[in-house]
């Protein structure tokens, strides 16, 4: 029989496992794991996928909250509802589909995701660092004004009092990475040494 | 008309509950659980207990088999486990290995 290669899981069928295998998949019911199928995946407006999906060719109609991978395309109709990255050399996204996640079409690349985060990251840094100079240049400036001598020390100090300012809030804001570079004074020989001696 | 079919390429490993007929032509690990009918066609492979109605195996079976109405071991059916139903047909031809309640 024909209709025996095709596999439909029907909408008052509920999965709690994994689901793989070759051929077509109709999910009209509600699956809490992962799909993996070498055929097409199709979610119907009444289906429900509560993790990845990986296929040829996926089709939702539905609700998924995981990760999508297609090896030809992904089709998301209007309808679907999708919590979770798409990857596939083609993606079609129709009016009315929802999708929250990181969308990716074109060939294999599993770096990306990670690489994008790296830009970012850098991106956020180079930020940092652009309003690092700005908040510390009427510190250094005033530091000058009160004591010419320690002014060269002033501005290392005060830097890395901002900095950790800084990273305490980075930590609750997730827009920035880690400390921003810290401001370096032109130092003479002996002095860097002397400093950290008198931090200490 | 069934409403949730495994077919012949798919795997299922976990539990499967449904309100609806059931047929597998696959392969399913774990539990079934169905309110209406369970159909385990030739070359369908179920490693797991069956809790459902009416029952129909013409595959292989390794488990135990709950009905609350009938079950039929159909000609090419291979059957490994206990099988508790009102009603239970073995066709000829079909293996079974198990014992039989059949609440009398």
């Amino acid at each position: 029989m024909a209709d025996r290669d095709q596999t439909l899981i029907g909408s008052g069928t509920f999965v709690r496992g994994r689901v793989t295998g070759t051929g077509d998949l109709e999910i009209a019911g509600r699956i809490e794991g992962d799909v993996s199928c070498s055929g097409d995946v199709l979610v119907d407006g009444s289906g429900l996928v509560g993790a990845g999906i990986s296929a040829r060719r996926i089709v939702v109609r539905g609700a998924v909250k995981g990760d999508l991978v297609a090896e030809d395309a992904i089709i998301l109709e209007a309808g679907a509802r999708v919590v979770g990255d798409l990857k596939a050399p083609r993606i079609a996204i129709a009016p009315g589909a929802l999708v929250r996640g990181h969308v990716q079409t074109g060939g294999a690349g599993a770096a990306r995701p990670r690489s994008a985060a790296a830009t970012a990251s850098r991106a956020s840094s180079a930020s940092a660092a652009k309003a690092a100079p700005a908040a510390a240049a009427p510190a250094r400036t005033e530091a000058k004004k009160a004591a010419p001598p320690a002014a060269r020390s002033a501005p290392a100090g005060n830097g890395g009092k901002s900095s950790t300012h800084r990273s305490s809030a980075g930590a609750s804001g997730a827009s920035r990475v880690g400390p921003p570079p810290p401001v370096v004074p032109v130092l003479k020989k002996g002095t860097k040494a002397a400093l950290h001696h008198k931090k200490r | 008309m069934a409403s949730t079919v495994i077919g012949a390429g798919i795997t299922i490993e976990g539990e499967v509950t449904s309100d609806e007929d059931v047929i597998v032509s696959g392969t399913l690990r774990g539990k079934l659980v169905a309110k209406d009918a369970v159909t385990v066609e030739h070359g369908g492979v179920v490693e797991a207990d069956i809790n459902a109605g009416p029952v129909a195996i013409a595959g292989s079976v390794t488990g135990n088999i709950s009905s609350n109405d009938r079950v039929d071991l159909q000609n090419g059916a291979k059957v490994v486990g206990n099988v508790k139903a009102t009603r239970i047909t073995i066709a000829d031809g079909a293996q079974f290995k198990g014992n039989v309640d059949m609440d009398v």
